[in-house]
């Protein structure tokens, strides 16, 4: 009974925050003509800007969210850790400098390629954490550790790419860096939705894989599960999410970190219902995070990016304090 | 710290005047490279003309301040990994840099608090509120220290830091470009004016960690211990601290946050010369200059015309370096 109230209510307060979304600006729109445009009711007011600009972006805001939601669900899942997030271990990073050597060694390059090379980027950096922490054994705070790392290494690569060119074609990326939705249109939603709703549907028809591998490979084997190749799909599948988010709005920290920890205190820990709603939590943070950014300080925007880091460091430090006294007790 | 760690002092003898000798190397490096190759280090010793313009004028008060960046910010690492006895300390992991870059990004965006206080004790009083923080989060002052907290909580600090300072700069001015150039680090601009202001608390920096060096020394050897030989660690805990944050803010209010020359140098200079502070701090203060010395002739021949903010120079070295200590350092978990 409980659950379908709570999630209810975050389809509702979705939906809110994407009107508020819609609203909030540099052109401040009252909600009437954003339902006037929307539905078409008298003729074109503010068309422009609500369906060219907001709408699409709001929409983006709700895909990389939920994308990069149940990335961090799976990446948590499958590393037994409670710190990890595709932010973390250094698959954001990994995507932003693919981006960025594509557009500097092949700058005439169609838009259409960006997602290939966010792909390829992020597949790099998980493979170096993936085999860093088989190699070692690693413990859950050491393979965070070990992720942000690799984290660093990628941005320091990103960081000599966007300083040394001079090209102004960089300066778009270099907002994109920041984990921003600004000028962000349809080609972009059109570019990667059909791949991320494909992607998380997947995500939750493979779901219990994650409770199966929960209770141990032993478990897990013997319940007719090939571990292996599951969690090899499932790190694939968070990979993807992941990198293919990055390609279109660019580093969003901390969101995949956040939603499932907040999903799973809402709903607990089986992830038949926890991913769905770790989903709406995320897409749920990233249009807030979009519509504050601009209502702020109008017109100025604040980066979405910004704004989820200044909510998630904290949480972070949070969650690594409480997992090490569960570790203690 | 054991007595084999103290035995391969000897070394010392013949390292120190090696690493001086790199220090003057890197000087010339830094000194002879730059936009116009017709003009070389002899412009220093001339009257007048141009080459005497640009070498007096522009390369030699960058060269001085990489040198004291060097000095400043290897020192602070040193400093910061002895009380923390922590080899992956250092400035930016635990967030300090960053503090320090808040601070002075807040005495910029606001005139009214950069009017109260100034800029470069704005920025200390980041980096010595960050370093509290990532201290705290660590469980320093329930009295244990979990080494990997503190590198993980460091990191959120900084992240956190960082973040606030891109959204102070947003709400500030559109100038994206220039702020980044400015938060990876960078001594492009620098006159005679940035190396009188940094150079008198290197110096004071250098005297103060010397000093400091016998209680850190003390320091390694555990808390019980070094309380018993009549040095109270917190004492050296505090002072550390004070120090190190003067050494990082500073350099941050001179060149921005420049990442991994804390964390890098005092590993190498361990590895030559072992673990006597007495010795480390001056082998720290010469590699760190010549570190940061070498990396600004980098910065300046890697991608000419276009300069390379040294920030990222050291952090293309300073971050492999990172990961590769994280895999493998020991007495981590």
């Amino acid at each position: 009974m409980r659950q379908p109230v709570l999630f209810a209510f975050l389809v509702v307060g979705l939906t809110f925050s994407a009107i508020w979304s819609l609203s909030a600006g540099a052109v401040p729109i009252s909600w009437q003509v954003i339902a006037n445009t929307l539905f078409d009711l008298e003729g074109p007011k503010q068309e422009f800007i609500v369906l060219k600009s907001r709408l699409p972006r709001t929409f983006l805001a709700m895909l990389t969210g939920g994308s990069l939601a149940l990335s961090g669900a799976i990446v948590q899942a499958l590393l037994r850790n409670p710190l990890a997030s595709p932010k973390i271990i250094g698959i954001n990073s990994g995507a932003a400098l693919g981006v960025c050597l594509m557009v500097l060694i092949l700058p005439g390059i169609s838009l259409a390629w960006l997602p290939v090379a966010a792909v390829v980027g992020g597949i790099v950096a998980a493979l170096v954490i993936y085999l860093g922490a088989d190699l070692r054994g690693a413990s859950p705070v050491r393979l965070a550790l070990v992720g942000i790392a690799v984290g660093f290494v990628f941005d320091a690569g990103v960081d000599f790419i966007l300083v040394t060119s001079s090209d102004a074609q960089f300066s778009a990326p270099l907002i994109w860096l920041t984990g921003s939705l600004w000028a962000r249109g349809w080609t972009h939603l059109n570019l990667v939705w059909p791949w991320l709703a494909a992607l998380a549907v997947l995500a939750m028809l493979l779901s219990y894989w994650l409770d199966l591998i929960r209770l141990g490979e032993t478990a897990a084997t013997g319940l007719g599960l090939r571990v292996r190749v599951a969690r090899l799909i499932l790190l694939s599948i968070a990979v993807l999410l992941a990198a293919l988010s990055v390609s279109v709005v660019g580093v969003l920290g901390f969101v995949g970190l956040m939603a499932p920890h907040i999903a799973r205190t809402l709903v607990g820990g089986s992830h038949k219902v926890m991913m769905p709603c770790a989903m709406l939590v995320g897409m749920w943070l990233v249009v807030l995070a979009d519509a504050a950014g601009r209502a702020i300080a109008p017109p100025v925007e604040v980066s979405a990016g910004v704004l989820t880091a200044m909510l998630g460091a904290p949480f972070f430090v949070y969650v690594m304090i409480r997992a090490g006294r569960a570790a203690r007790v | 710290m054991t007595s084999e760690g103290l035995a391969r002092n000897s070394g010392g003898g013949i390292f120190l005047p090696l690493l001086f000798l790199a220090c003057c190397v890197s000087a010339y490096a830094s000194l002879s490279t730059g936009g116009r190759s017709d003009v070389g280090i002899w412009g220093l010793f001339e009257d007048g003309g141009t080459g005497a313009a640009v070498m007096q004028d522009i390369r030699a008060p960058r060269t001085l301040v990489a040198l004291c960046l060097g000095v400043n910010l290897g020192l602070a690492g040193l400093i910061l990994q002895a009380i923390t006895r922590n080899a992956l300390a250092s400035p930016a992991i635990l967030g300090i840099n960053q503090g320090a870059a808040l601070g002075l990004a807040l005495g910029l965006v606001f005139p009214a608090l950069g009017a109260v206080l100034d800029l470069k004790a704005l920025s200390i009083a980041g980096a010595f509120l960050a370093g509290l923080i990532s201290f705290g989060i660590a469980g320093g002052f329930g009295g244990r220290l979990d080494s990997l907290r503190l590198v993980l909580g460091g990191v959120a600090v900084g992240a956190f830091a960082y973040a606030l300072v891109r959204f102070t700069f947003t709400l500030e001015d559109d100038v994206a470009r220039q702020v980044l150039r400015w938060t990876v680090g960078n001594i492009t601009d620098v006159r005679m004016n940035e190396v009188r202001s940094i150079a008198g608390w290197s110096a004071g920096g250098l005297i103060a960690t010397a000093l400091l060096a016998h209680r850190l020394n003390l320091m390694a050897l555990g808390e019980a211990q070094a309380t018993g030989l009549g040095a109270d660690p917190r004492f050296t805990l505090l002072a550390g601290a004070i120090v190190a944050a003067c050494l990082t803010g500073t350099a941050v209010a001179v060149a921005g946050p420049i990442a991994f020359t804390g964390l890098v140098v005092p590993h190498i200079c361990r590895l030559l010369l072992g673990s006597d502070h007495r010795l480390l701090v001056p082998a720290t203060a010469l590699a760190g200059a010549a570190l940061m010395m070498t990396a600004d002739a980098a910065s300046k021949w890697l991608t000419a015309p276009i300069e390379t903010p040294v920030g990222v120079v050291v952090a293309l070295i300073g971050a492999p370096y990172f990961l590769y200590q994280t895999l493998f350092a020991r007495g981590l978990d």
